[in-house]
């Protein structure tokens, strides 16, 4: 019986690793021609288990019923939230990949069933309410994502991107299970409800060095400063659909990995690790913005802008509150339609040969030359900078607001005169794209999928975004508030 | 009827002015001109009315505007025999200045924006005379100043145009506080800003006493005081009338327009409106008296030295407001109205006369340059001298005279009955006045219209003759002719050649001798028909000012020189012009020669300009820069924008040279931040 | 006696060593996936010295499974490597600077 809904609740992650395995077996068969029809495949899984999860957002699941397996997993509004933008972006990674791959004759059909796997190790991890499933998402995840990185196995900047992103990937996953086992050893258990449980009270020494070390482990993860080196080397390295796969569904899931260990296993400890959570956000917004400036690499700034945006998520979660998690929640879905919309224009840039453009200088004159490509640009840099009407100022509102509504009013103030800094190399981009001389022809290859997530992305962040800000905050409160249902 | 009166007006500005050069320029001169005749049209019965007794004084509501605590007033528009008096003026002086620039300004680009500024004055204008409480006439009285200065600036191409709307702009600011305060103090001590409420309520603060600036004084005299100084500076007065010349560098029907018949009367429109008030302040009437006189005599001696015509006729406008001014200080304040009534006829024919004559001299307007035009353009001179004659106050006592004869006899006569010591000062330095007006008047007539050409040396005209008469290069700016062009005895010698150099004036068309002679039977008939109604009869006035019986009986009892004493001086001083500058031309330059230092006193205005420089304008400067160089580059932008500029910079960098690109340096700041983290759980 | 903190000790040594091993080399990448396996091992000693300690199973369970993972880990370590090597011609942890700032 526990068993049988135990498995009704990981439908989509059965899903996943099953259509996964089949589809590898198929490609390991097929080899790299059938790599167009995997791709389709794992967009259809992707889909189907979209909407095997959306029930039970709309639903604002929380409580008894969503508990799996004893304490192990919880299939709740929040997991469902966040599992609806993993999926949702990985299928953007998949469409967008056979048109850049294609040009270096790399398109394996391996790169599908990876993404798929990847995107299970996800989905398990904002799932997990135990070090056990935490650590099995999170290496499921990882071990895809290294070699996704290093893809591109003609290209040096992609394999050095690989080795960069496993070797420190490893030390993150060493110092986090390191801080697990501290755990488990001085509260006895793995489970997040016990382990509140049992840190009731005044903490021990070696529970205190568990948390950081955890917390350590996922702030690599979500490449919160000082654990985010990685970032802009990887960003850079990887092949772009890589990246942006990167820059979105990974951070949703780490982000909501930590919201979830932050609040329900450490969640009596607040005031402790808040702190350092104010620290590290604000560190992210700073560092972001200004190693940022000084790139000429497109990738490489939006892999800072991306350490930015995190700063700013991690305000919501210092709030510690409801409101709080509501508010990264929403900022985690216009974060992620703007990155996807920004890295798709990167990836539609190419020069006269066809190979794509990178460097900032190249979007000089875009404007005129593409006018409606560097329009949509514009959209996702004034909205990254958080400019109204665009819908980004959106997402920085509600986590200033849940800041100011937790008595975090001086962080909200910092915040806020940090994102300054930040519009500066946002707007940078537009004006190199308006002001500039052209200096060489970028065209852009038509894909039809490319400017459909572009186009859609960029409506997202019109104005007309606001018409979703209903929906999206009824949503995101309930999601929020399962999180905090205790069992 | 009233509102078609006051927003045809501002109607027409907007139309003319957005439409701008969309619109073309007949649309726009059409439309502002209609408008203003149909102002004019519907404003002389409205002043019939008034005139024959039958017309009621009423205010017409037409929004609630202001409702903040106990602060509360409507716009409205309110009708009596003053505003009346001023409508006509308004609408009439208007009307025949937009007529009068179709030829004027023929010539000129931008004729839709003129237009529609000289439209957006008249209506402002209105504003101001309509209106029935402070605020309403403080936003007219500012709505005027815009015009005042973008119409002084209109040629903005020209350096000194700008030079002098700044001046112009920022002198009257000097003045308008005076008036802001004055306002904030009325509201301050009876709780209003309605007019009739607060004339009525000012008896009982009569004799009470308010601290200002550390000194005990009379409520009423301080408030009139301060009143008075937003006067000065809309009139013109002493200290405060340095923009008035420099005023001149707009287009002449401007001059005319503006700086002649309306917006500087506005401050003796202010001081009659608030009468009842001005005459429960005796020390502040003495000071209105003073400061009139003063600028009255002040301005007509400068008037005599200047070569500039359109100057000549600004410091004698500076003058005759003045004789205003000291009129409504000794409580004749009939007089002044009526002396505003027939100036503005006079004086906007004067002005656009000599527009006429510029026009004629291709933009020459140093009258060393003119000479013999008598026959060359007979209309003109015949306006020009029915102007002359009006405002030298010719005239034979209890038979006719013309407009400024009534008037400024009445003022005289006035002063002289008042019985104070300043009315008496007043006086002798009005009858002064009036010998130098006569002098100056004439001295322009005959430099203009006798003697023997001098046209040869003028560059204008040289220009004209040599590149032919239409040149398009002369039609936008006029080059002014500076007033600082040298000693007379530069005037070149008639006897080269006959002084024409070729050159045949032409008179003006007809859209600007329409106007002119319009005026001329103004400037001729207003005073002989109007004076009784403005002097004697209270019936008349029916309360809009204050009116001194007993001040009218001592006016008719003065003794019969104090009468003929205008009468006089005027004959001297045409007598001193004709032999200056008829009879005996080199008797000026000897004159000027032998009182050296006087006449450079004289010629340069009295070295007001000058002073302010010295006092106002280079401290201003001088903070200015300190401000600029020591504040605001030293500290705000240093610490402020460059300074977090440098920062973001310096962080960028170090951000950059973090980023080394070595896996092993980025492990080290990873186990840094957990080191870090631990220490701060550890010591926590 | 040899107490559960004689195990500690042992267990935050030798992942010390293994942070020191990655950080400190800069020779040969090699090395670095020697040095997370350290990691890794100190973490099972925790684990299974907790396990016993505590009486309670969970704790091998886990090792058991950072076993496994750390296997997966290191076959994808060496295949980036492989990767690496062959478009560098060199593993030196020196050489890996092509992207920085």
């Amino acid at each position: 019986m526990e068993l049988t809904s135990s498995l009704g609740l990981i439908a989509p992650e059965i899903l996943l690793s099953v259509a996964g395995l089949f589809l590898l077996l198929v490609a390991a068969w097929a080899g790299d021609r059938a790599s167009s029809a995997i791709s389709i495949a794992a967009c259809v899984v992707l889909g189907a288990a979209f909407f095997l999860v959306a029930p039970s957002v709309c639903a604002g699941a929380a409580g008894l019923e969503t508990v799996a397996f004893g304490g192990q997993f919880r299939a709740d509004a929040f997991a469902g939230f966040a599992k609806l933008m993993i999926y949702a972006a990985a299928g953007a990674a998949l469409v967008v990949a056979p048109a850049f791959f294609t040009r270096y004759a790399a398109m394996r059909a391996e790169y599908p069933v990876l993404v798929l796997f990847g995107t299970l190790g996800m989905s398990i991890m904002v799932s997990a309410t135990d070090l056990l499933t935490l650590y099995i998402g999170l290496e499921m995840q990882s071990l895809a994502a290294y070699v996704l990185a290093a893809f591109l196995r003609p290209d040096q900047r992609s394999a050095e991107a690989g080795l960069k992103y496993f070797v420190l990937g490893a030390l993150a996953s060493g110092i986090l299970l390191f801080g697990a086992s501290l755990l488990y050893g001085f509260t006895g258990t793995t489970q997040f409800e016990l382990m509140r449980v049992a840190m009731a009270g005044p903490i021990s020494t070696g529970t205190l060095f568990g948390i950081v070390f955890v917390l350590a482990g996922l702030a690599f993860k979500i490449s919160a400063v000082p654990f985010h080196m990685w970032t802009p080397d990887v960003y850079e390295g990887a092949p772009t659909p890589v990246t942006q796969f990167f820059a979105t569904a990974p951070k949703v899931a780490a982000i909501a990995l930590t919201a979830r260990v932050a609040l329900d296993a450490f969640g009596t400890h607040a005031d402790a690790w808040r702190q350092v959570v104010i620290f590290a956000a604000l560190a992210s917004i700073v560092v972001g913005a200004l190693g940022a400036i000084g790139q000429t690499n497109i990738k490489r700034l939006l892999a800072y802008s991306s350490i930015n945006n995190v700063g700013f998520i991690l305000i919501g979660l210092a709030a510690a509150t409801p409101q709080g998690a509501s508010a990264m929640l929403v900022y985690l879905v216009i974060y992620v339609a703007m990155s996807v919309g920004s890295f798709v224009a990167v990836l539609m840039l190419r020069d006269e040969d066809g190979a794509p453009v990178e460097r900032l200088a190249d979007l000089a004159g875009l404007s005129r030359t593409k006018p409606a490509l560097a329009f949509c640009l514009a959209a996702m840099m004034f909205s990254l900078a958080g400019i109204p009407p665009l819908f980004g100022f959106w997402g920085k509102f509600v986590v200033f607001q849940a800041a100011v509504q937790a008595d975090l009013v001086a962080l909200a103030a910092i915040g806020i005169a940090a994102s300054v800094i930040g519009a500066f190399y946002y707007i940078k981009v537009v004006k190199v794209m308006y002001f500039d001389e052209a200096v060489n022809v970028v065209r852009d290859r038509s894909d039809w999928a490319h400017w459909a997530l572009l186009i859609i992305s960029t409506a997202l962040m019109s104005p007309l975004g606001y018409l979703l800000t209903g929906p999206l905050s009824v949503l995101a409160d309930r999601a929020a508030a399962s999180l905090f249902f205790l069992v | 009827m009233i509102e078609i009166i006051v927003f045809a007006p501002l109607l027409a500005a907007i139309v003319a002015g957005l439409g701008n050069r969309g619109l073309g320029n007949t649309v726009a001169k059409v439309v502002t001109t209609g408008a203003l005749f149909l102002s004019c049209a519907l404003s002389w019965p409205i002043f019939l009315g008034f005139l024959g007794g039958t017309a009621e004084p009423g205010v017409v509501p037409v929004l609630h505007w202001v409702q903040s605590g106990s602060l509360s007033f409507d716009w409205s528009l309110r009708v009596d025999t003053l505003t009346a008096i001023m409508l006509v003026v308004i609408t009439s002086v208007s009307a025949l200045v937009h007529l009068y620039s179709w030829g004027y300004m023929d010539e000129d680009p931008d004729q839709p924006r003129f237009f529609a500024y000289l439209s957006l004055f008249t209506f402002a204008m209105l504003m101001l005379v309509t209106a029935n409480n402070l605020v309403q006439m403080f936003f007219g009285w500012e709505g005027v100043g815009l015009a005042s200065y973008l119409l002084i600036g209109f040629w903005f191409r020209k350096p000194t145009a700008n030079a002098a709307a700044i001046k112009a702009f920022v002198v009257n600011r000097v003045g308008d506080l005076g008036f802001m305060l004055g306002i904030f103090g009325l509201f301050l001590v009876f709780g209003t800003v309605s007019i009739p409420e607060i004339l009525v309520a000012a008896p009982t603060a009569a004799g009470s006493s308010i601290t200002f600036l550390g000194m005990r004084l009379s409520t009423l005299d301080i408030l009139c005081f301060l009143l008075f100084i937003g006067a000065m500076g809309k009139s013109a007065q002493l200290g405060l009338h340095v923009w008035l010349p420099d005023a001149m560098e707009g287009p002449t029907p401007v001059s005319a327009l503006i700086h002649a018949a309306t917006m500087v009367t506005a401050g003796v429109f202010m001081v009659c409106r608030l009468s009842p008030l001005f005459e429960l302040a005796p020390v502040a009437s003495t000071i209105v008296t003073i400061i009139g006189a003063a600028t009255c005599l002040f301005a007509a001696t400068v008037g005599t030295t200047q070569w500039d015509i359109k100057r000549v006729i600004a410091y004698s406008t500076c003058s005759q407001l003045g004789y205003m001014f000291f009129a409504a200080g000794v409580g004749a304040y009939g007089a002044a109205m009526f002396h505003l009534f027939t100036h503005a006829f006079f004086k906007a024919l004067l002005f656009l006369g000599a527009g006429s004559v510029i026009h004629a001299m291709h933009h020459e307007q140093d009258m060393r340059y003119y000479g013999n035009l008598r026959k060359e353009i007979p209309i003109t001179f015949w306006a020009m001298m029915a102007g002359t004659l009006a405002i030298t106050g010719v005239g034979i006592l209890d038979v006719f005279g013309f407009a400024g004869f009534y008037s400024k006899d009445a003022i005289l006569e006035a002063a002289y009955a008042s019985g104070s010591e300043a009315g008496r000062t007043a006086f002798w330095l009005g009858a002064f006045a009036a010998l130098l007006t006569s002098f100056y008047s004439w001295r322009l007539m005959f430099l203009t219209f006798w003697g023997r050409p001098r046209w040869a040396l003028s560059e204008h005209i040289q220009h004209a003759v040599h590149h032919g008469h239409d040149d398009p290069d002369e039609a936008n700016p006029p080059r002014q002719e500076n007033s600082d062009m040298g000693e007379p005895h530069h005037v070149p010698s008639p006897d080269k050649g006959d002084g024409t150099a070729g050159y045949h004036p032409h008179e003006s068309p007809w859209v600007m001798l329409i106007p002119l002679l319009i005026l001329s039977v103004g400037a001729v008939f207003a005073g002989f028909v109007f004076h009784h109604q403005f002097i004697d009869s209270a019936a008349f006035w029916n309360g809009s000012i204050a009116y001194d019986e007993h001040l009218i009986h001592a006016m008719h009892d003065v003794p019969l020189w104090v009468k003929l004493t205008a009468t006089i001086v005027m004959l001297v001083g045409l007598f001193i012009a004709w032999l200056g500058y008829l009879r005996d031309t080199s008797i000026p330059g000897k004159f000027a020669d032998q009182l050296g230092p006087i006449y450079r006193f004289v010629y340069n205005k009295w070295y007001f300009d000058e002073l302010y420089r010295l006092i106002f304008i280079r401290p201003a400067f001088w903070f200015g820069r300190q401000f600029w160089h020591a504040v605001d580059v030293g500290f705000i932008d240093r610490f402020g924008p460059n300074g977090v500029a440098e920062l973001v910079d310096k962080g960028a960098y170090a951000a950059k040279r973090l980023q080394s690109g070595y896996l092993y340096s980025y492990a080290l700041i990873m186990l840094l931040g957990l080191v870090a983290a631990t220490s701060w759980f550890m010591v926590r | 006696m040899i107490g559960i903190e004689h195990y500690i000790v042992v267990s935050s040594i030798l992942f010390v060593l293994g942070v020191l091993g990655i950080f400190l080399n800069r020779k040969n990448v090699i090395v670095i996936l020697m040095a997370i396996e350290l990691i890794l091992l100190s973490v099972n000693i925790n684990f299974v010295a907790f396990s016993a300690f505590l009486n309670d199973l969970v704790g091998q369970v886990f090792a058991m499974l950072v076993l496994t993972v750390a296997a997966g880990e290191a076959a994808i370590g060496l295949a980036i490597l492989v990767i690496y090597y062959r478009s560098r011609g060199t593993i030196a942890v020196d050489d890996a600077n092509r992207m920085k700032g």
